[in-house]
């Protein structure tokens, strides 16, 4: 009798601990990790700096990591396959500058050509998906390693933007370039509102797209992708065309935000975007990772920033300290994956 | 020399494999100065029997003694302990590509070096020069070993080993890629080397060679010995055939469901599985038909296959269906792990890239319902056993994951169905359900190509059999064919 007693509790004692252990796998698997984390820095910041959670402040959080957003999803477009983009830095720097010289004229450092001010925003996404599909041309066709294409272009466009422009930074380069950074609607940033219409949208395209089935495929077993019929060279092509392109567009907001076209602009960039992808699972060796994550890892970098800088950390110190946090928030979710799936993973 | 005493003790050796017994408490002798041919269908074990002796592969069980050495085995590796007594060429050359050959044939070898580890060129050089003089084999010494033909790469490994001054050698289907001349070569230097006191173990498809080479034969099948230490001159290939074969119970059997007056669903004219290959193949499958494709490794039934499936692209020649479009074919290749499933999706996603076509809407978007229903058809179909459709097939046993790259292969809906070693690795059980799986879709009207080593296989599958060898299609077995026919074909001698 008791022995039948113990014996049922001790299977609904595990019945209970296999949907907890199925609930965390879903958890993890779905790319929340770094959420509760996220609630638990806001919560933090709240009490530590009376101006952290006002309206204003997580508005303008969001303002600020909309361009990182932007280029991580690009990176993660070509992460996902097992591949990088470095150059996505320079894309961030260069389209827009290439625009805005191209828009004003010669006295405000142009090439002269004086364009109406709406094919800013034609040239400057033009001149990523070019260098997009410059870097698929490069990977697919010529077979290099895409570390060593992207980096060289990448040094490529930082010198590129001061050819363009002279080693000077444009300002004011037209209305129509600037618009989508610098415009509110219904009180909210536009930037903000294309940040999150872009990571819905292309969320639901890695979900439920084919074409997102195709880069988890690729990126999980390149060999099993072309077995199973799957165009593969295609696809790698261009994921790198979509990740210029929203490198472009990060570009683009961010030379909004500022009313003009800095030759520093994106310097640095590149990195947070890893950081941001990784911290949100993306797996570096391909194969894995969520919008959900993505975008966890790129709000928590940029609250962190926030954070630190209202707290009045030195700013030698933020940027340690954001290095630090980095790792530490790598470790987890890597740790936090292998645990609830059992599948190693080359972060 | 002394042919009367043993250079080689094996005693009780076991080694499993998952669910698999590729030995079955195996004892095994090599004499002095003896070349000792090791025969058996392919599965019976004689690639772990040597891997074992090796320490390529640990022995579970029993005891190993070459020359003075003696292990102990309890599945823990052992490879260094003998490493000075035995040199083993593997059926693949294990070379590296980007290495030239003299850094190859001298690697690790202690006759080039000298003081604090530091390794002489010019004396690597002069002795690799020589090795290759010895040889007659016409190549630089300095030359990369990725840029040799298969044959040459094949007998760099041979003449690795041979020089290394080992008392024992093991050549496991040494002669695959090698051309005649350059079999000759081997069999000369093999001799030479027994007149010396070496000691050999030849593992071959090819029955000719053994009866040429070898002085003692001993035969493995499913594991076991079923004929040690036979004179050579006692035995023939009737003999030894029966023997290969043995009385196994045949689980379940063939059924052909050809629809003969049905039109052509795919067909090769004249393709060239090889670059330089002269004649082309010709070959074409029916509705309910299967083929096995069947031949020695490298001989090119893989590259028909790929050929016929569009994965690979004839160096000529043209594959089409019967009305120029081609049908549609699933894919199952060779290396499940290599190229079958991806490890960290989901049973649903494996299943579903095999068909994004069918699965998708006009916008490309997956639709969910569809997808469910129709994988969760699909791996009910091939009886697929995982916690849940969302288990990573990672996690899978080698029979599951087989089942879900055959359900990939059918989420297209397709006419035809290639197969490439479609049970390599996977227990009985699941075998079974897998040939089971294949005559259902015959049945059906799908034409089913598979290729395999496997006689067992190809004999309870197959209606159709189409030996290939060199690039050419050298043999077809239709009907009612023998267990013996096939096992003849595929061991060259018929």
């Amino acid at each position: 009798m008791s022995d039948a007693m113990t014996g049922k509790a001790k299977a609904s004692q595990k019945a209970g601990r296999s949907r907890l252990s199925a609930f965390g796998s879903a958890f993890v698997a779905g790319g929340y990790t770094m959420y509760p984390v996220l609630a638990l820095l806001v919560l933090v910041g709240a009490i530590v700096a009376p101006n952290f959670a006002t309206g204003i402040n997580l508005i303008n959080i969001l303002e600020q990591v909309s361009v990182l957003g932007l280029t991580t999803i690009g990176l993660t477009f070509v992460v996902l396959i097992g591949r990088l983009d470095l150059s996505l830095e320079g894309i961030v720097g260069f389209a827009p500058m290439l625009a805005a010289v191209c828009l004003v004229p010669v006295a405000a450092g142009g090439l002269g050509l004086e364009l109406p001010s709406w094919m800013g925003l034609v040239v400057a996404l033009g001149t990523a998906g070019l260098i997009g599909y410059f870097n698929g041309f490069m990977v697919v066709r010529i077979g290099l390693n895409p570390f060593i294409s992207t980096l060289g272009l990448l040094v490529l466009l930082r010198g590129g933007v001061l050819i363009v422009s002279n080693g000077r930074s444009i300002y004011s380069p037209g209305p129509a370039l600037t618009y989508l950074g610098s415009a509110k609607l219904f009180g909210l940033p536009v930037s903000v509102l294309v940040f999150a219409i872009v990571a819905v949208a292309i969320g639901l395209v890695f979900k439920y797209h084919r074409y997102g089935r195709a880069l988890y495929a690729i990126g999980g077993n390149e060999d099993a992708a072309r077995a199973a019929g799957i165009n593969v060279d295609r696809v790698i092509w261009s994921a790198f065309v979509y990740a210029g392109l929203l490198a472009g567009l990060a570009g683009v907001l961010m030379t909004g935000r500022l009313d003009s076209a800095v030759t520093t602009q994106g310097q640095g960039i590149i990195f947070s975007a890893f950081a941001a992808a990784v911290i949100g699972g993306v797996s570096l060796g391909g194969g894995r990772g969520t919008m959900v994550g993505l975008v966890s890892g790129v709000l928590l970098i940029g609250v962190i920033n926030n954070l630190l800088t209202l707290a009045q950390v030195p700013s030698f110190y933020v940027q340690a300290s954001t290095g630090a946090v980095i790792i530490v928030a790598a470790v987890l979710t890597t740790v936090a994956s292998r645990r609830s799936s059992g599948v190693r993973t080359r972060t | 020399m002394d042919r009367q005493h043993p250079i080689v003790e094996m005693r009780n050796i076991s080694k499993t494999f998952g669910s698999t017994k590729a030995l079955r408490g195996v004892d095994f002798t090599v004499m002095h100065g003896e070349v000792h041919a090791l025969l058996g269908r392919n599965g019976a074990g004689k690639s772990t029997l040597v891997s074992t002796m090796s320490g390529l592969v640990a022995s579970d069980t029993g005891t190993i003694r070459i020359s003075k050495t003696e292990v102990v085995a309890n599945g823990q590796p052992y490879a260094t302990k003998i490493r000075d007594d035995i040199a083993h060429v593997q059926q693949t050359p294990q070379l590296f590509n980007l290495l030239t050959v003299a850094e190859n044939l001298f690697l690790e070898n202690p006759l080039v070096r000298k003081k604090f580890g530091l390794v002489s060129q010019k004396l690597m050089m002069s002795e690799a020069q020589a090795l290759l003089d010895k040889w007659n084999v016409d190549i630089r010494a300095e030359s990369l070993a990725g840029e040799l033909s298969a044959g040459t790469r094949q007998l760099l490994e041979i003449m690795k080993a041979l020089s290394r001054g080992v008392p024992v050698i093991i050549l496991d289907e040494p002669t695959a890629a090698l051309s005649n001349a350059e079999k000759r070569m081997l069999f000369d230097q093999v001799k030479a080397l027994k007149a010396l006191g070496v000691s050999f173990i030849y593992i071959s498809h090819h029955l000719d060679e053994v009866f040429e080479v070898a002085d003692t034969v001993t035969i493995l099948r499913d594991g076991l010995v079923v004929k040690e230490r036979e004179d050579v001159g006692k035995l023939n290939v009737e003999l030894i055939a029966d023997l290969m074969m043995g009385e196994k119970t045949v689980r379940s059997v063939r059924v052909d469901h050809t629809r003969s007056d049905a039109p052509v669903l795919l067909q090769a004219k004249g393709i060239g599985l090889y670059p330089v290959s002269a004649e082309g193949v010709d070959f074409q499958i029916k509705p309910g038909e299967i083929v096995a494709l069947a031949g020695p490794v490298g001989g090119g039934k893989e590259a028909l296959a790929m050929m016929l499936a569009g994965q690979l692209t004839p160096y000529k020649g043209k594959v089409s269906g019967s009305d120029g479009m081609l049908p549609t074919i699933g894919v199952v290749p060779t290396d499940r792990h290599a190229s079958g499933y991806v490890g960290l999706l989901g049973v649903r996603e494996n299943v579903a890239i095999g068909g994004l076509d069918v699965l998708s809407g006009r916008l490309g978007f997956i639709k969910v319902d569809k997808e469910a229903a129709h994988v969760g058809n699909l791996a009910r179909q091939t009886n697929v056993i995982c916690s849940s459709l969302e288990q990573a097939v990672s996690q899978l046993s080698g029979g599951n994951q087989q089942k879900v790259v055959f359900a990939r292969a059918l989420c297209q809906n397709p006419q035809v169905i290639v197969a490439l070693s479609p049970t390599r690795g996977v227990d009985v059980g699941a075998k079974e359900q897998l040939y089971a799986l294949l005559r259902d879709l015959a049945s059906k009207g799908l034409g089913v190509i598979v290729v395999s080593d496997e006689e067992d296989e190809i004999a309870q599958l197959a209606s159709r059999v189409v030996i290939v060898f060199e690039g050419k299609i050298t043999g077809e077995l239709r009907g009612d064919y023998t267990m013996k026919d096939l096992i003849l074909r595929m061991e060259g001698v018929a």
